[in-house]
């Protein structure tokens, strides 16, 4: 055993491990245990119990964000002093002093790249986990041949097999096949598309809106589908049945985040500022709560970053 | 001298695809200053192939959501190398 799948194991293991718990359960509740559906709904619940394990995580990160609304002041300062500056050396300045700022305060809200990169082995190890199922393997733990063998046999109302890629279904012609993996695949470019756009339009800060970065994001939103057509060329409806329901979930997450925590400064922050207004308005409540202090913190963020010039008392025609 | 540097340059390659390509896939999410990648790009720019991925690994595994963050730039060189705008490592010291 090489050194990569001894790393995968302990994955692979409580992946099996998630999915056969998923089956007996779908089968003790009445499910064909043969059946495709079983499995599809074994998949969703193996993407739910994953996700909702890396909730904390979520939540951690958006109360992070959430305290960040405390050096506002600090960072809109920054951004004040470097306004209209688009060089590369007055942006490398201003990030600087960003970072330093959000140090001080000892909050942060960039949730760094870890989130992201434990989905990367769960997701490999689901692919690899399928692969032998299909390949009528028996995994590494609980997914004993038996049941490798029902998997790979398995197919949903009896003429999709779930081991099928959308490339074997062009070769062999089978249209439910196709017409199932086109239908999957679209969905899946528009809940990413949907997610990307929101993130994007809605929760995030002008200045954030200024960066290269932004740009780029811009662009690849429409280059993203493209890559989603290629993969979904390549894997196994099962697999993509995983990755379907995991954009799903991440869509949902991400519109409750936009509408109940948005990013400070962003223009779903100011869109639920308006809802909450209307609501207390409808209440017979005054419109903004606690109005003065954030005129009074307003106008500190007023403060001028450049000294006046000093100006001579004297008219023009008196000066030497 | 020249061939020295090209292991690092053949590395700058790769970051400066996978900055254009698939950072920007999920926005600005690091809790440092520069970025992991900006700064494995720096480190193997400066200090070669070995000690930049070195470096760069684990900075990768100082960036967690625990981690303050701020800003973290790498160790600094005795001289540094000049670079090309895209970030391609001269066979020129800096000044």
């Amino acid at each position: 055993m090489d050194i990569f799948a001894l790393l995968m194991w302990p994955i692979k293991w409580v992946i099996e491990a998630i999915l056969v718990g998923f089956h007996f359960l779908i089968t003790s509740l009445g499910g064909d245990p043969g059946s495709g559906l079983t499995w599809v709904l074994s998949i969703v619940g193996l993407v739910l119990v994953i996700r909702s394990a890396m909730i904390p995580l979520t939540v951690r990160q958006i109360l992070s964000s959430r305290k960040s609304l405390e050096v506002q002041p600090e960072i809109q300062r920054i951004q004040k002093k470097y306004k209209g500056k688009k060089d590369q050396f007055s942006r490398e300045a201003m990030q600087r002093e960003t970072m330093e700022a959000y140090k001080k305060a000892g909050t942060n809200p960039f949730a760094s790249c870890l989130p992201l990169l434990v989905q990367m082995p769960i997701f490999l190890g689901l692919v690899q986990v399928l692969t032998d199922a299909n390949q009528q393997k028996p995994g590494v733990g609980l997914l004993t041949l038996e049941l490798a063998v029902k998997f790979s046999e398995s197919t949903l109302f009896g003429v999709v097999p779930l081991h099928e890629t959308m490339q074997g279904g062009f070769e062999i012609g089978s249209l439910p096949v196709i017409i199932t993996a086109i239908t999957m695949t679209l969905i899946m470019c528009a809940t990413q598309f949907y997610t990307q756009l929101q993130i994007m339009s809605k929760n995030q800060t002008p200045a954030m809106k200024e960066s290269p970065m932004y740009k780029q994001q811009r662009i690849l939103l429409y280059i993203i589908p493209v890559f989603l057509l290629v993969s979904a060329w390549l894997f196994p409806l099962g697999t993509m049945f995983y990755w379907l329901v995991s954009n799903v979930y991440t869509a949902v997450q991400q519109l409750i985040i936009i509408n109940n925590l948005p990013t400070p400064g962003s223009e779903a922050a100011l869109a639920r500022e308006a809802r909450m207004a209307r609501k207390r308005q409808r209440m017979g409540l005054p419109a903004v709560e606690g109005a003065d202090d954030e005129a009074a913190a307003q106008a500190e963020i007023e403060t001028k970053t450049q000294r006046q010039q000093p100006r001579s008392k004297k008219p023009k025609s008196e000066r030497e | 001298m020249k061939l020295m540097l090209i292991p690092r340059n053949v590395c700058v390659a790769i970051l400066v695809a996978y900055r254009a390509v698939i950072s920007p896939l999920y926005g600005d999410v690091c809790r440092y200053y520069p970025s992991c990648s900006r700064y494995a790009m720096e480190a193997i720019q400066q200090h070669g192939v070995v000690r930049g991925i070195w470096f760069g690994t684990r900075r990768i595994l100082r960036c967690h959501p625990w981690a303050a963050g701020g800003v973290d730039d790498i160790p600094e060189p005795r001289r540094r190398f000049e670079t090309t705008r895209a970030g391609f490592v001269l066979a020129r010291k800096e000044q």
